[in-house]
């Protein structure tokens, strides 16, 4: 059942980002940017899921704090992976889009900086997990320094409207201006892609139980 | 003529703009699923690892109590 629930998301993420990227295809050019600025639509949407997928890790961190129950642990360790693949595409689009309308790959302003230092962080709690070999004290250290990554989130999110920076300030939310038409757009592409996040995390949350399933196979072989 | 030429050359030059542009999204939109289909088929490959794992694991056990002489033992505290 579980199985056929992903299936069914997955192919309806796919059917809608084909559906969408039809129609943001035939949007008129934006009238400073050209055709680059379509890179907004798939560029916002990885952050989006990114962000969405740092504070679920914050949740399931604080979760398994609080109960020490490794269902907690493994729901954080899978959307921890799955927001920083999605945190590197988000860097990779900015870079290409920055290059084309700045004129350069990268410049350390604060929003650039803070999103590369989440980055640093997110691949940072991944190898700390590759390097403690004891299940709860993995689990705890993960937790705690998860918890700490997550300070870096809203210093992401409100760095363009604390501070000047080369990068735009917001579009939604500081009097900026974007069409009804290409905000639906935008919207369906967080929903694709949101979708798709969650088929991921699905999966590796899986792979998180079959590792779980293997470390007490592992055990029941030594004692026999 | 004279008129001509000012006009092929401003859509010479728009022509080259609009390459320009659609050359960078395409890099964009490229990078963007090429990390996402490299990660999917990292977790591909790690979830083949786990299953042949997870059966060499089982088939290993099903051979150990096989052949354990303690095979229906029960532990008796002292």
């Amino acid at each position: 059942m579980r199985e056929k629930i992903l299936y069914v998301l997955g192919i309806a993420a796919l059917a809608i980002l084909a559906w969408n990227i039809n129609g943001i295809a035939r949007l008129p050019e934006e009238t400073q940017q050209g055709v680059t600025f379509k890179i907004i639509f798939f560029h916002v949407p990885m952050w989006a899921a990114a962000m969405t997928a740092a504070c679920a890790a914050l949740l399931a961190s604080v979760g398994f704090l609080v109960t020490k129950n490794f269902r907690f642990d493994a729901a954080a360790v899978a959307v921890t992976e799955v927001g920083l693949a999605f945190t590197t595409v988000g860097l990779v689009t900015g870079s290409i889009w920055g290059r084309e309308i700045w004129g350069i790959w990268w410049t350390w302003d604060a929003r650039l900086t803070s999103a590369l230092v989440c980055w640093l962080l997110y691949a940072g709690y991944l190898m700390l997990r590759k390097a403690i070999e004891e299940p709860t004290q993995r689990a705890t250290f993960a937790a705690v320094f998860s918890i700490f990554a997550f300070l870096d989130v809203p210093i992401v999110v409100f760095s363009i409207k604390w501070w000047r920076t080369q990068h735009p300030a917001p579009v939604f939310w500081a009097g900026g201006s974007f069409p009804p038409d290409w905000t639906k757009h935008l919207m369906w592409n967080m929903l694709a892609m949101l979708l798709l996040g969650i088929v991921m995390v699905a999966v590796r949350l899986r792979q998180e139980e079959a590792q779980r399933e293997i470390d007490s196979l592992r055990r029941t072989a030594h004692a026999l | 003529m004279i008129l001509q030429t000012p006009l092929i050359a401003q859509l010479v030059s728009d022509a080259e703009r609009l390459q320009h542009q659609y050359e960078f999204l395409s890099y964009g939109l490229t990078a963007a699923w090429v990390i996402l289909v490299v990660y999917v088929l990292m977790m591909v490959a790690r979830e083949r690892k786990l299953k042949r794992e997870i059966a060499s694991l089982r088939a290993m056990l099903e051979e150990k109590k096989g052949s354990s002489p303690n095979r229906g033992a029960t532990y008796d505290s002292p």
